[in-house]
């Protein structure tokens, strides 16, 4: 708590200083006092005083008092003022104007004066500037040189100035009166130094509390601050090194400490290895493992307690305490990071001084590593479907790369035969032969539609050739493709781009995937429209999106099949009412290829009077390097 | 009719059944290897005609192997004699990897390509086309 102490001086230097101010200000009104009273006392209302001595005090108040205000203002002005320097001005000012009260009781009565009073000020003062202890030596100093001015004038050794007007019989000689002043004056002192030095040194510890109190509050909110952008932090994204990367750096940062590191758990369970570190060396992360079985502190922590190693030279639960010395880190905070299914590992700050972790700290660390945990949880579970999602594909890649070798010999051997090359066949053999071949053959389209689909999940699309690809040449092949299919059924079919002959619109793709897209589209387009019907395919642009649109008069698309329409193996009940083969697996296809390419695809129908497919494409003139 | 002597690489029985009857029908000879190593050692014995090669057999690139051994412009290459024979190489159009080729004499020297399934009127053309061509 360093921070801590050093504000308090500042705070305590701050009030001697203002205490300064003010004390000067007073003392400006004590020494025009004196020099008023004096004139008043002697030229208005005609008492006999000593008039030059009270003139001369008066006047020395004034000079000092100048003095003192100059040092002060030296001393407000100067960067780092020495913490004591308030404290011997302090000492300074009351002992000058200690002398100036002796000399003014001397010279109007000693004992006799009515300036005695004026010492009960001084006290009050002293008490609210400096220590209890300096208040009473202070208070025994007034006693003392009072007794002392008492002694001397009533033993006749110092010349009595008797202000006749004010007592007309001279009493300090009388030993009664003497000691009655004493006794009272004394014990009024010191009762007034007590009572004044108990209220201000109880002000004082209040100060230090409220100081305390707002600057523990500014911590903790801060804190709250740093737990609740953690949450946010950690919660925007699914990605785990991004997770933890982003939690070890806030929790260093709002703890005030040098380091910070993530240990998780393996899949054994047994050890812990670094995930994340922030201001750690990179030899200190890699020393190796924390094993269960050899750290009783790792096992305490994986069992859901928060541990603070105040001293790192002398702890037997460390299993690396050298690499830790020689990394400079002195003292530990541990907290677990515990999951629904139990524990995932553990956060650990690190400090350069030795017992700095307070228990607000582990409670602190405790926080951010339940809102850590969430989200470690989260982007474990992110990561484990994206991996599942990845073999599933890479899985049914595999078993149809298997499924495609045997169909296609299975079709080699039935054209061999159905080619008459094992021998005549008679008419049936020959017509069920046709059928397998048929079969086959249809077994092949639907292996080669999932191949495709499954090499475009399995990440292989990644590595594919993107190529700058031109929509009216990749329409236009396509489009001369199914003129005669369109012609046998006397479709119109029209394509039409208003703003091609001026405008090139290419968009990043691979040349195949763009054909198997508009081949898919349009074939269905052609396939589902009834003879003399009418399929329109429009390619039109704006200034950063490219847009096609597959537009027929066929069966359209029932409203409850259209949810389910780009989903695998899905065929609305309508298509396959009227068309029996179809691997339902097109428009997947279609859809995941759009998307590769940065595109999107929607679909609107009518049942009985059509639908469109409309394409979107970001335009791309040149390819990213 | 034709008795040229034709060469078929590759390790499936059943394919080679399928490419064999029509190819004896139009009166080849036809003789078979079933993994590249044999089919080197069968280019030197049997000295055929025309080649048919896959490409995977033992290895998945087999078949590039054989057909680069073959043409080898090594002027000291053991397969000198044998560097004319008209090779076709068996594919399936329809392939997943990103890998592009088409014939090419430094990479891939082959001299057409056979699709699959195997179409028996086609793969004779293809053969008839090849053998003239010699």
């Amino acid at each position: 708590m360093r921070n801590q102490s050093v504000s308090l001086t500042a705070l305590v230097e701050a009030e001697l200083m203002a205490s300064g101010a003010w004390l000067i200000t007073i003392r400006w009104l004590a020494g025009l006092g004196v020099v008023l009273g004096t004139f008043v006392t002697h030229t208005i209302l005609n008492v006999r005083l000593p008039v030059v001595p009270l003139y001369i005090i008066g006047v020395a108040i004034l000079i000092y008092n100048a003095c003192f205000r100059a040092i002060l203002a030296r001393l407000a002005r100067a960067a780092t003022p020495a913490p004591q320097a308030f404290a011997y001005l302090a000492n300074a000012q009351i002992g000058l104007d200690w002398s100036a009260m002796i000399a003014l009781i001397h010279f109007s009565g000693g004992l006799e004066s009515p300036a005695v009073l004026y010492f009960f000020f001084h006290i009050i003062i002293a008490a609210i500037l400096l220590s209890p202890r300096a208040t009473y030596f202070w208070a025994a100093m007034a006693t003392l040189l009072l007794t002392i001015i008492s002694l001397l004038e009533f033993a006749g050794i110092l010349p009595h100035e008797h202000v006749r007007d004010y007592i007309g019989i001279e009493l300090y000689t009388n030993p009664v009166y003497v000691l009655g002043r004493l006794v009272f004056f004394i014990s009024t002192m010191f009762v007034a130094a007590y009572l004044a030095s108990t209220l201000s040194s109880r002000l004082r510890k209040r100060e230090t509390q409220v100081v305390t109190l707002s600057q523990n509050l500014l911590t903790a909110y801060t804190r709250l601050q740093t737990v609740y952008e953690s949450a946010e932090a950690v919660n925007s994204t699914l990605e785990l090194g991004e997770v933890l990367d982003r939690l070890v750096r806030r929790a260093a940062d709002a703890l005030k400490v040098r380091a910070c590191s993530i240990r998780l758990l393996d899949e054994t369970g047994a050890r812990l290895s670094v995930a994340a570190s922030y201001g750690l060396s990179d030899a200190y992360t890699q020393k190796g493992d924390l094993l269960l079985e050899h750290n009783p502190l790792a096992r305490q922590v994986i069992a859901g307690k928060t541990i603070v190693i105040g001293d790192v030279t002398n702890d037997a639960r460390l299993q690396y305490p050298h690499e830790a010395t020689a990394e400079g880190i002195r003292a530990m905070l541990s907290a677990p990071l515990t999951g629904k299914k139990g524990a995932l590992g553990l956060i650990r700050a690190y400090s350069v001084d030795a017992q700095h972790f307070t228990p607000d700290d582990a409670a602190f660390l405790e926080a951010i590593a339940r809102v850590g945990s969430i989200a470690i949880e989260n982007a474990l579970a992110y990561r484990a479907l994206g991996k599942l999602d990845q073999m599933k594909s890479k899985f049914v890649l595999t078993v149809t790369h298997e499924l495609r070798s045997p169909v296609s010999v299975v079709r080699s051997l039935m054209r061999t035969i159905l080619a008459g090359y094992a021998g005549d066949l008679n008419t049936q053999q020959r017509e069920m032969l046709t059928r397998v071949q048929y079969r086959a053959d249809f077994l092949q389209t639907l292996i080669d539609d999932l191949l495709d689909l499954a090499a475009g999940k399995a990440d292989l699309a990644q590595r594919e050739d993107r190529v700058i690809v031109r929509l009216d040449e990749a329409i236009a092949r396509i489009v001369e493709r199914f003129k005669i299919p369109a012609d046998e059924k006397q479709i119109a079919f029209e394509w039409r781009c208003e703003q091609c002959p001026e405008r090139t619109l290419t968009i990043s793709a691979t040349g195949e995937g763009m054909d198997r897209i508009l081949n898919n589209l349009i074939s269905n387009a052609i396939k589902y429209t009834p003879n003399g019907g009418r399929v329109t395919v429009h390619l039109r642009a704006d200034n950063a999106t490219a847009m096609i649109e597959i537009a027929d008069s066929g069966i359209g698309i029932p409203p409850d099949a259209l949810p389910h329409l780009f989903e695998e193996f899905y065929r609305a009940p309508n298509a396959k009412a009227q068309i029996k083969e179809g691997t339902g697996l097109g428009l997947a296809i279609t859809k995941d290829l759009v998307t590769r390419y940065g595109g999107h695809i929607a679909v609107q129908s009518q049942p009985g009077q059509g639908t469109i497919f409309t394409l979107t494409f970001p335009l791309v003139t040149e390819l990213p390097m | 009719m034709a008795n040229e002597k034709i060469l078929i690489i590759d390790d499936d029985d059943d394919l080679v059944l399928a490419m064999r009857l029509p190819l004896e029908a139009a009166g080849y000879k036809v003789s078979r290897a079933a993994n590249g190593e044999e089919g080197l050692r069968k280019v030197k014995e049997v000295n055929p005609d025309l080649i048919i090669l896959d490409v995977m057999m033992d290895t998945t690139t087999a078949g590039f192997q054989v057909s680069l051994a073959l043409r080898s412009p090594d002027a000291d290459s053991e397969f000198q004699a044998f560097s004319k024979i008209p090779i076709l190489m068996l594919t399936a159009i329809h392939t997943t990897t990103p890998l592009r080729f088409g014939p090419d004499a430094e990479y891939l020297p082959v001299d057409a390509f056979l699709e699959k399934p195997i179409e028996p009127a086609k793969l004779l053309e293809q053969v008839r086309a090849h053998l003239r061509t010699r």
